[in-house]
């Protein structure tokens, strides 16, 4: 096999491909990139029976065939690779790299051993890419990290006739937006799919500025897969078995007694405030008509209080909030201000659950229809 | 002490002539448990005693000096020990009176300073240096403390006077029983150096062993290596450390009421246990033991550890951190049998099983987080509301009136119904 390839296209191709693998494989053969080289250009594929990555370049091929080589180091030899043409050439067992004066001789691994990678399905329909991105990065936030509960590491996909809602939690809170889907299946309307939270956000990451994907939903026998493609790349990943929990039906129907703050505002005086609050530990909010006052507490070295504008409607509220919580919140809104709505509750020892929407202005609600529910503190004793 | 010194002479007359008291006290009472026991029994006073258990499995927690002079000592089983000393009497445990005299003790020295560390039920380090001017130099502040826990609560302690905590917690060691020892700074090293290395703190089996293969037996051979040579030896941590308690160096200062490291239960089977549904039962009893303590010291842990020692003596420790600090006996279980599940055991017998809480913090002030919505992975709110109740009913009508329904199990003809089930 013997090719030569633009250094930007060949270094950004692996970087892609290697991305999703991760950092520990079982079978050492997963860890490698394969490269393959035909007369329509060169094929990088990674796979760890999980994920899948691939993606086509334009190349030209003296000499066609097919190399397996370790997707890491190729990944650090190719961004590190000086501004000349590279070439790819086999000798024996070995893999040549060389660009301008640098030369590295790569161990080839064994290629018929490399799993085939999974079959796409049909295509279930279109995402605007940029919606896309920014809902992903929005909602995975409020994804469980904790491999304890499969179901809820992922991000959960419900798609209808013109629109796919992302959904996450981690049980304290949960994070909900709706986007633009345009359906290539008029037959079937409803789908789900439960996506890994991790992946969907290199996916985000990676295809932002792709214009549309198209999304292929596979329901097979027991193989449950959900690929993106765009341009020339493909990412797919196995969904995550079992029942999301129905968490769209805590979010209140309407609420009447809300407060809407600067965001900005509000996020720097969280940060402010929590430097004196030790770990795990929450501030507390007193929201009144003269504004929100937020006090650190419970700390015997240091204490800490700000108060900021805030525009109550309804009655004085107390809450207390994990500060983080609330952050990945504030952070998610992406509009200069921000409604936060206090549900009722007749649980004394549950607080209600705290809803944070965006806001355009001090009294116009925001465009997208971004939902972040959080769970407030109870303060014991 | 004179009363009416006038102002200007300070009692610092006679430590001029001699070398300054230094002001680490370490205060060990003598055979805590056996001492508190003879209070009851003064009929037993000079005769071998041993504070133990009747269960075959039992081991001596306490022994008299003259139970000792036998061969006797704390953690033997009591069958061994009477094999040595078949005249000794031995006594059952009385836990809460142990209790309570610690808390008189405590108390006695905390009159004397507020800077006073316990470092277990019976003993305390205690920092004199802001007592001098009030009480006197430290040498004579210990044997004023020494007569008034004797006074008060006729029981007699051993003290240690060093300038660090490692020399003093050696001296009342070298004190016992009834006695006290100074030592002052000039004699420290000579003290120190004929030592053997275990006698260094933090130096255990282990560490000793890598120092014993490079032929570092004695505190001296360790005072006299180089300190990079310590250090590839055992470790940059170990090494310094070491190297600085070899030359009498030791900064750690006495730190008040530390608090309590971790709350935990365990058992010694009296016949090793295979069964897994007898040992996930007790493992309830002890989480729901573990919690009652965390809430009545008013802590939470973030740690669960489950230890199981097996017939042949091997004893493994596996822990697990929550997601946040809890004090619910439901939760601690959980996690418990969670770790028991994974240490796969196939039938083997278990000899010891213990459920410990670590990482405690203060739970007042800890925000309790509670979940959007309920499910089997999260134990429900309910529990907490359940475990007050139980704290509730406990505090009027005494411990296991209420409890998990697998741990009550039908009376046995002639025992009464209301304390089975229970062990202590």
């Amino acid at each position: 096999m013997k090719f030569q390839v633009n250094r930007d296209v060949f270094s950004e191709a692996v970087s892609f491909a290697v991305k999703l693998l991760p950092q520990r494989t079982t079978l050492p053969i997963l860890s490698g990139v394969l490269i393959e080289a035909t007369d329509d250009g060169l094929k990088l594929s990674s796979f760890d029976y999980e994920v899948s990555a691939q993606t086509q370049i334009a190349a030209d091929i003296e000499e066609p065939g097919v190399i397996l080589v370790s997707g890491r180091l190729l990944s650090d030899i190719a961004s590190r690779l000086p501004n000349a043409p590279v070439r790819f050439s086999t000798e024996d067992s070995r893999i040549v790299v060389s660009c301008g004066t640098a030369r590295f001789t790569l161990l080839s691994m064994p290629v018929e051993e490399y799993p085939t990678l999974p079959q796409v399905g049909a295509e279930s329909g279109l995402l605007p890419a940029e919606q896309f991105a920014a809902a992903v990065s929005q909602v995975a936030v409020a994804a469980s990290r904790d491999d304890v509960t499969p179901v809820i590491t992922g991000v959960q996909l419900e798609v209808s006739e013109n629109s796919i809602s992302l959904v996450a939690t981690d049980r304290y809170r949960v994070a909900v937006r709706n986007i633009d889907w345009d359906s290539n299946d008029s037959g079937t309307t409803t789908a789900t799919a439960l996506v890994p939270a991790r992946t969907l956000q290199e996916v985000g990451k990676t295809f932002g500025n792709a214009g549309t994907i198209s999304v292929a939903i596979t329901n097979s026998d027991d193989r449950e897969l959900i690929a993106f493609k765009s341009d020339k790349k493909t990412v797919t990943t196995l969904l995550i078995k079992g029942n999301f929990p129905p968490v769209k039906r805590l979010f209140p129907e309407s609420v009447d007694n809300y407060a809407v703050i600067n965001t900005a505002d509000l996020i720097e005086a969280t940060k402010r405030v929590s430097l004196v609050l030790e770990r795990e530990a929450a501030l507390r909010f007193t929201f009144t008509i003269d504004g929100v006052t937020l006090e650190a507490i419970g700390s015997e070295q240091a204490q800490a209080s700000e108060s900021i504008d805030a525009l109550l409607t309804g009655q004085d509220t107390v809450v207390s909030l994990k500060p983080q919580f609330l952050l990945d919140g504030l952070s998610a809104v992406h509009s200069e201000f921000v409604r936060i709505s206090f549900t009722k509750t007749d649980n004394p020892n549950k607080p209600g659950p705290v809803l944070i929407t965006s806001q355009s202005s001090k009294d116009q609600p925001g465009s997208d229809d971004y939902k972040y529910l959080l769970q407030p503190n109870l303060l014991l004793r | 002490m004179t009363s009416e010194a006038p102002s200007g002479t300070p009692s610092q007359g006679a430590s001029a002539e001699r070398e300054a008291s230094p002001p680490i006290l370490h205060v060990d009472m003598d055979a805590f448990f056996a001492s508190v026991e003879l209070l009851s029994h003064p009929e037993l006073k000079g005769r071998p005693v041993i504070v133990g258990g009747r269960s075959p499995r039992s081991v001596v927690t306490s022994a008299t000096y003259e139970a000792r002079a036998f061969g006797v000592h704390s953690a033997m089983p009591v069958g061994a020990a009477l094999r040595l000393c078949p005249k000794a009497v031995v006594l059952e445990p009385h836990m809460h009176l142990y209790r309570e005299y610690s808390r008189q003790v405590m108390a006695l020295f905390r009159d004397v300073t507020p800077l006073v560390e316990p470092l277990s039920i019976d003993e305390a380090f205690l920092d004199v240096s802001g007592a001098r001017r009030l009480l006197g130099e430290p040498d004579v502040i210990a044997q004023n403390l020494r007569a008034r826990v004797l006074a008060q609560t006729g029981l007699p302690c051993s003290v240690g006077v060093a300038p660090t905590k490692f020399m003093a917690k050696l001296a009342s060691g070298r004190a016992k029983p009834d006695g006290m020892l100074v030592i002052r700074p000039s004699e420290l090293v000579a003290y120190l150096r004929p030592l053997p290395v275990r006698a260094l703190w933090g130096v255990g089996a282990k560490t000793a062993e890598q120092l014993e293969r490079l032929g570092l037996r004695t505190v001296a051979d360790i005072a006299d290596t180089p300190l990079d040579a310590l250090v590839r030896a055992v470790g940059e941590a170990t090494g310094s450390k070491l190297h600085e308690l070899a030359q009498g160096i030791d900064t750690r200062s006495v730190v008040p009421a530390s608090q309590e490291k971790s709350v935990g239960h365990e058992r010694t089977f009296d016949i090793d246990e295979r069964s897994t549904e007898v040992l996930k039962r007790e493992l309830l009893h002890q989480a729901s033991r573990v919690a009652v303590r965390l809430r009545a010291a008013g802590l939470m842990g973030r740690t669960v550890a489950l230890k199981l020692r097996f017939s042949d003596f091997t004893t493994i420790t596996r822990s697990r951190t929550l997601a946040e600090p809890t004090d619910l006996g439901r939760r601690i279980y959980e996690e418990a049998v969670a770790i028991f599940d994974a240490v796969g055991l196939r039938g083997e017998a278990i000899r010891l099983i213990g459920v410990r809480v670590e990482q405690l913090s203060e739970a007042d002030g800890t925000m309790h987080q509670p979940a959007l919505w309920a499910d089997k992975t999260v134990p429900s709110e309910g529990w907490r509301e359940a475990e007050l109740t139980i704290d509730r009913v406990t505090a009027r009508f005494g411990t296991d009136m209420v409890r998990p329904a697998s741990l009550v199990r039908a009376p046995k003809t002639g025992e009464t119904a209301d304390r089975n089930g229970t062990r202590s």
